[in-house]
């Protein structure tokens, strides 16, 4: 699900849920709140003014019991690539940005945390894809909301602590 | 007769596309961007409705529904929003009677075109008509605004209640979508021939037992720890894709505290109260002794041991209706945005499953001046086995 909302500047803003992607061909901005061990994964063509922002909860589809795909670092990166490609981007040209994977809570019965995890599955999905890394804001014990504006290429972080943003 | 989560979780992401298309209905006919928040469904009683409903006035339109499913929908609007709703169709309104008259039944043929692309789906699912019956504008206090039958039905045994919230994106324009379907036909389309993942339909009425008995006992330890008056507001058991349960907490500050479950069900318990309550409650837990304003240690400690008894008396709770052991991790503190609090858990049940039973309870305390959201997560296949394993009774 993804909703429309106009800003005070004039570019509207997609809001993009949990497990969900959207992808789009203008100054549209993304977001996504709510990225606590989930990852934020911002992908850009430059040259086609193509865009996607895809929420994952989890690093792969094979360890979980149900499932659909945009859920998982290993299976949703590639339907946000593909329909990058089908709005217009190549996939060499493709660059990205990672952001979340925190520890907000840590239990007795885990190993790596899901956050840990999340991180490491969307490292080597970059590197299977050939994708370079422009920004990451990843780990730490806070949650994150992200936003990313293709007009200027920058995806914008709101932390919980005395509300900071920070931009990469 | 046995109860499928599967399909349960099949007819939620009906209900879902179908608000999805009732938004699509309205922002096409009014101009206004809606989005649908989650959409949920509980079994609720009497008690629930009148909960849910009270001290609020709706006007609505309802549909009945024939044939393939049956049972009522309504789309109902708080008065005060509909009124706004009414200026965007109409334009401008001066309230004469004639612009009324014309306002009702713009409404009243809004809410069937909505209604009729939420039913769509359905049909197509059920390879069956579903024909509906002309558009009734209603206006009612409380739980009124629903069907007398489906009141009637939540007196006898329950009725399955589905909810779609809509939000307006640029407008403050919200409004709920409810599905009533007709319980006996429902019982029987949600009888999937699985093994392992089903509730018998006569346990089904244990789950608002477990949303009372947790929150009663919950709200209780809050009232011995803080001398503070407290008291269930709503505690209700909603089944709701995994993915929507973040939104459902929504983007605020929160304080509070996170465990694990083990035993039968596990699962995860989430405490949290706003930042004001948060500190309300820990001057209340230590008179006279090192007050905070902000949110600092004291408040850190306080939340953490009130959280732990809390946890307790709930989980006591449970294993009383459930009649099994269930125990608790340390507390785990968190200071962030509700959504992000939210991550980790549904991201670790996320591995099992993608729809959660959740048990969402409101505490308020000292009359209005703080309030408490306690939200329970068991393994959903755990939870059905429980169920299943009770003693039969009549």
């Amino acid at each position: 699900m993804t909703r429309d909302r106009q800003r005070a500047d004039g570019s509207p803003t997609k809001q993009v849920g949990i497990a969900e992607y959207t992808v789009v061909t203008d100054d549209t901005q993304l977001s996504t709140s709510g990225v606590g061990s989930c990852l934020g994964i911002v992908l850009r063509d430059s040259f086609s003014d193509v865009s996607g922002l895809i929420h994952v909860m989890l690093p792969t589809a094979a360890e979980s019991r149900d499932g659909n795909p945009p859920k998982f670092v290993d299976t949703g990166l590639p339907l946000l690539i593909e329909e990058m490609v089908e709005a217009g981007a190549s996939k060499r040209r493709l660059e990205g940005w990672v952001v979340g994977g925190s520890e907000m809570l840590s239990f007795s019965s885990d190993g790596d945390s899901i956050g840990s995890r999340n991180i490491a599955a969307a490292k080597q999905a970059f590197e299977h894809y050939g994708i370079d890394v422009v920004g990451t804001d990843v780990g730490g014990s806070h949650g994150r909301s992200i936003r990313f504006d293709p007009a200027d290429e920058t995806v914008t972080i709101q932390t919980a602590d005395d509300n900071t943003t920070q931009t990469i | 007769m046995k109860v499928d989560i599967r399909e349960l979780g099949q007819f939620n992401h009906l209900a879902s596309q179908g608000a999805e298309r009732a938004a699509e209905s309205l922002s096409q006919l009014a101009g206004v961007q809606m989005g649908v928040e989650v959409t949920d469904v509980s079994l609720v009683t009497e008690t629930v409705l009148a909960e849910t409903f009270t001290d609020r006035s709706f006007v609505g339109v309802e549909v009945g529904l024939e044939g393939g499913l049956e049972g009522e929908t309504v789309l109902a609007f708080e008065r005060e929003r509909a009124m706004k709703l009414q200026d965007l169709l109409m334009g401008v309104t001066d309230n004469g009677d004639a612009e009324e008259r014309l306002a009702k039944s713009s409404v009243t043929e809004l809410g069937n075109i909505m209604i009729g692309g939420f039913i769509d789906g359905w049909a197509n699912h059920l390879d069956t008509a579903i024909n509906m019956t002309p558009p009734r504008y209603t206006e009612a206090n409380g739980p009124r605004i629903l069907p007398d039958q489906a009141i009637e039905a939540a007196k006898k045994h329950g009725v399955f209640l589905f909810e779609s919230k809509l939000t307006g994106m640029d407008t403050d324009l919200d409004f709920s979508l409810y599905m009533l379907p007709e319980y006996r036909q429902f019982v029987q389309l949600l009888s999937g021939n699985e093994q392992g993942n089903q509730i018998p339909v006569n346990r089904l009425s244990t789950f608002e037992q477990l949303a009372k008995e947790g929150a009663g006992n919950a709200a209780d330890q809050i009232g011995m720890m803080t001398g503070l008056d407290t008291n269930v507001d709503v505690s209700r058991l909603r089944f709701v894709p995994l993915a929507g349960v973040p939104k459902q907490v929504g983007n605020d500050q929160f304080v509070g505290v996170v465990f694990e479950l083990t035993g039968l069900p596990s699962g995860y318990l989430v405490v949290l109260f706003g930042e004001e309550s948060a500190t309300t409650i820990a001057n209340a837990m230590m008179p006279g002794g090192g007050a905070e304003d902000e949110i600092g240690e004291m408040t850190e400690g306080a939340i953490k041991e009130l959280g732990n008894i809390m946890t307790s008396g709930f989980i006591d709770g449970w294993a009383n209706v459930l009649q099994t052991s269930i125990e608790h991790s340390p507390p785990n503190f968190v200071h962030d945005m509700g959504e992000s609090i939210m991550s980790p858990v549904v991201g670790k049940l996320g591995q099992q499953q993608d729809y959660a039973f959740v048990i969402d309870s409101t505490i308020e305390i000292d009359g209005n001046k703080g309030q408490c959201d306690i939200y329970a997560l068991p393994n959903e296949r755990e939870l059905a086995r429980a169920l299943s394993a009770l003693p039969a009774r009549d």
